[in-house]
């Protein structure tokens, strides 16, 4: 009896259209909006590698400062620059042909010429500037001092080169994973409408379906049991195809911890169907205020755990931190965060701990409401 | 004859409103018996009630000998519900649908097999077996919700009113296939507001108005409750009020009415009723049209007893 609803639990949810738009194409759109929108930025900060520029040096010109400062920006295991000591001619030659990002001319001044932009070439423009403000600095550091021409030189070198994190353990820390992170948090939350369902779909008030089941001698208990859980198995597949489709379309750097963010999403993607089960079982309100309820609950997680306004999150914690751990959506996020950051599990431990907790008594506070024999009203 | 249903005494309150009032209730094995009355006369609630899904204020209620409560498992595996609305999945086919709900009654896989298809056999499906539900006409739809609350072979159906907005061609159909589940022996509860079809199908039936059962017997007994034998209407042009006064003085008249070109005779027994009205009319060199005379309807009895008709009531 129980294989029997669970069977067609599932078959009748993966056809449900709404469930496919809002919980598979919705994310991959949003997720896809958010890739465009900050995944430029994120590439030219985490992909950042060395510029390859040829260098000019003119005629007559006394260029061993030069030479240093260029010594000290191709040196190391990522050096700054990689540079071609050639000729005017051939330098324009390779940059036509994208050899190279830019010609330095060492003359009078230093001058540079790029083709196109980017950040590389900003990159370039950038030294050129600083070297040409400094040179003063370095030339007159020689004339009076000239022992402290080498950290003159070396300043110069921390200011130009790009500035690579090293981050505590192999995660990815930059700022614009937090809305992947809460991307997929959404969609765990969403999981409450299919949530829901279940309860309209059992009880007897709420749809002439649950009247048929109600009328069958199928104890609830088994009908409900198998809509919670066959509800569940839908909902970690959507996660699971939310997280491959960010990981592998997308190539969202989640860490080196993909199993556990699975295994965390999915613990989210319970959390949100058990929300929903459980506001549905209030028998208090109708089916349009439940789903409105469930809605406006979803969002107000969400946008508290960080969806909407990247930094909100960061406040709670500073000013009512409880928030954070009662937020469903913030707790699934949180998860994301400690997995990519922390080198140990004790905070994941915790969150997840509270995901458990939560579904546990959404999920009971439901079937004993929605267990209830009789109906006043039908 | 065995009871099957047995209600007594039943007490359904919303407030201050009284939706059933001390209604007591007897059906018997193997009859169709029906629930007539105008839409919240409390035929649906004495349903909810029955299946026990409604909470109800006082009185009792037993199911094939047993009391009727929500976990009366062995009860309900021998009851066969068809709502007033559609109760399906729309995410499954025909034979998904009737499958998953025989299966909540039917646990022997071969046999569930067996029985869906004699379900999709005797409600006409078999062509529409992978079709889904939002595919099907109205009639088709009904015809669905009729198989999936019959597929497990129920010794009791109860039926609340299954021909809403249906087809005067699926509704005959759907009455045909009710009329053939009692013949196999099945005892049927059917509600309706549709006085024809409780004539043309029960045996026995209740007539219930403002939550009270006013009338119960057979289609005859219930007649004969009530003193109109036979209306007679006649088309006239005209119908001086001395004619109408010679009429409503005719032996075993007891009511004569002339309105909108038609005169409309109520008698209470009596023989050759018409050729004496008739014979008013040919004296008084008064021509008429279309005459014809009808026996005594439900909705008759229901006006008799309430002092409106049933379809009075519906609009």
């Amino acid at each position: 009896m129980f294989l029997h609803n669970l069977k067609y639990e599932l078959l009748s949810s993966y056809r449900v259209k709404d469930l496919i738009i809002w919980l598979i194409i919705f994310p991959m759109i949003l997720g896809t909006l958010f890739k465009a929108a900050f995944g430029n930025i994120y590439e030219n900060i985490s992909t950042f590698k060395t510029i390859p520029a040829a260098v000019v040096v003119e005629d007559g010109i006394d260029d061993t400062v030069f030479r240093q400062v260029m010594d000290s920006m191709t040196e190391g295991d990522e050096p700054f620059l990689k540079v071609t000591y050639t000729d005017k001619d051939s330098a324009l030659e390779m940059l036509r042909k994208d050899d190279i990002k830019g010609i330095i001319v060492c003359g009078e001044k230093l001058s540079l010429t790029v083709s196109g932009t980017g950040s590389e070439q900003s990159a370039l423009r950038s030294f050129a500037d600083q070297y040409n403000n400094t040179q003063h600095i370095v030339m007159e550091a020689l004339k009076n001092d000239p022992a402290s021409a080498q950290k003159v030189i070396m300043s110069l070198q921390e200011d130009c080169s790009p500035v690579s994190s090293k981050p505590m353990t192999q995660g990815n820390t930059d700022n614009f994973i937090q809305y992947f992170y809460n991307l997929i948090a959404m969609v765990a939350i969403y999981g409450s409408v299919t949530g829901l369902h279940i309860t309209v779909n059992n009880q007897a008030n709420l749809s002439p379906l649950g009247a048929r089941k109600c009328c069958s001698p199928t104890p609830k208990a088994i009908g409900l049991g198998a809509s919670l859980i066959g509800s569940y198995i839908v909902q970690s597949g959507c996660m699971i195809i939310c997280v491959s489709f960010l990981r592998f379309v997308l190539d969202i750097d989640f860490g080196d911890r993909l199993l556990l963010v699975y295994i965390s999403a999915i613990c989210g993607g319970i959390l949100g169907v058990s929300l929903g089960f459980f506001i549905g079982s209030l028998n208090k309100f109708s089916f349009g205020m439940k789903t409105g309820l469930c809605m406006t609950i979803s969002m107000i997680s969400c946008y508290l755990s960080g969806l909407m306004v990247g930094d909100i999150k960061g406040d709670i914690a500073s000013n009512t931190p409880w928030l954070n751990n009662i937020n469903p959506a913030s707790v699934i996020s949180d998860c994301f965060y400690c997995l990519n950051i922390d080198s140990d599990y004790s905070r994941l431990k915790v969150k997840l701990l509270t995901m458990f907790a939560l579904s546990a008594v959404f999920s009971v506070l439901g079937i004993i409401i929605t267990r209830r024999k009789k109906y006043a009203y039908i | 004859m065995n009871t099957v249903v047995k209600i007594e005494n039943l007490v359904k309150r919303y407030g201050d409103l009284i939706a059933l009032d001390h209604l007591c209730l007897d059906i018997y094995e193997g009859e169709v018996f029906g629930l007539l009355g105008p839409n919240g006369s409390g035929k649906t609630t004495t349903i909810n009630c029955l299946l026990s899904l409604l909470s109800y204020d006082k009185g009792s209620i037993q199911i094939f000998g047993k009391e009727m409560t929500p976990v009366s498992y062995d009860i309900k595996k021998d009851i066969g519900i068809i709502m007033q609305n559609v109760a399906v999945f729309d995410e499954l086919t025909v034979f998904e649908n009737i499958d998953y709900f025989c299966g909540l009654y039917i646990t022997d896989k071969a046999k569930r097999k067996q029985y869906v298809e004699e379900a999709i056999e005797f409600t006409g499906l078999n062509d529409f077996k992978k079709f889904y539900p939002k595919k099907l006409s109205g009639g088709l739809l009904r015809r669905l919700n009729i198989a999936c609350g019959i597929a497990h072979k129920p010794k009791l159906i109860i039926l609340d009113e299954p021909t809403v907005a249906v087809d005067p061609q699926s509704r005959n159909k759907i009455l045909e296939g009710i009329q053939e589940l009692n013949r196999n022996g099945t005892t049927i509860i059917y509600t309706s507001h549709y006085m024809e079809e409780i004539e043309q199908i029960c045996t026995r039936i209740a007539i219930m108005d403002k939550g009270r059962k006013i009338a119960e017997g057979t289609k005859d007994q219930l007649k004969r409750m009530i003193k109109n034998t036979e209306t007679i209407t006649t088309e006239l042009l005209e119908l001086p009020d001395n004619v109408l006064s010679q009429i409503s003085a005719l032996p075993h008249v007891y009511s004569a009415d002339y309105s909108g070109d038609k005169l409309t005779v109520c008698c209470s027994g009596g023989k050759h009723n018409l050729i004496r009205v008739l014979d008013v009319l040919q004296k008084n060199d008064l021509s008429f049209g279309r005459v014809y005379t009808e026996l005594p309807t439900l909705n008759d009895v229901f006006l008799e007893i309430t002092g409106t008709a049933l379809r009075d009531k519906e609009d």
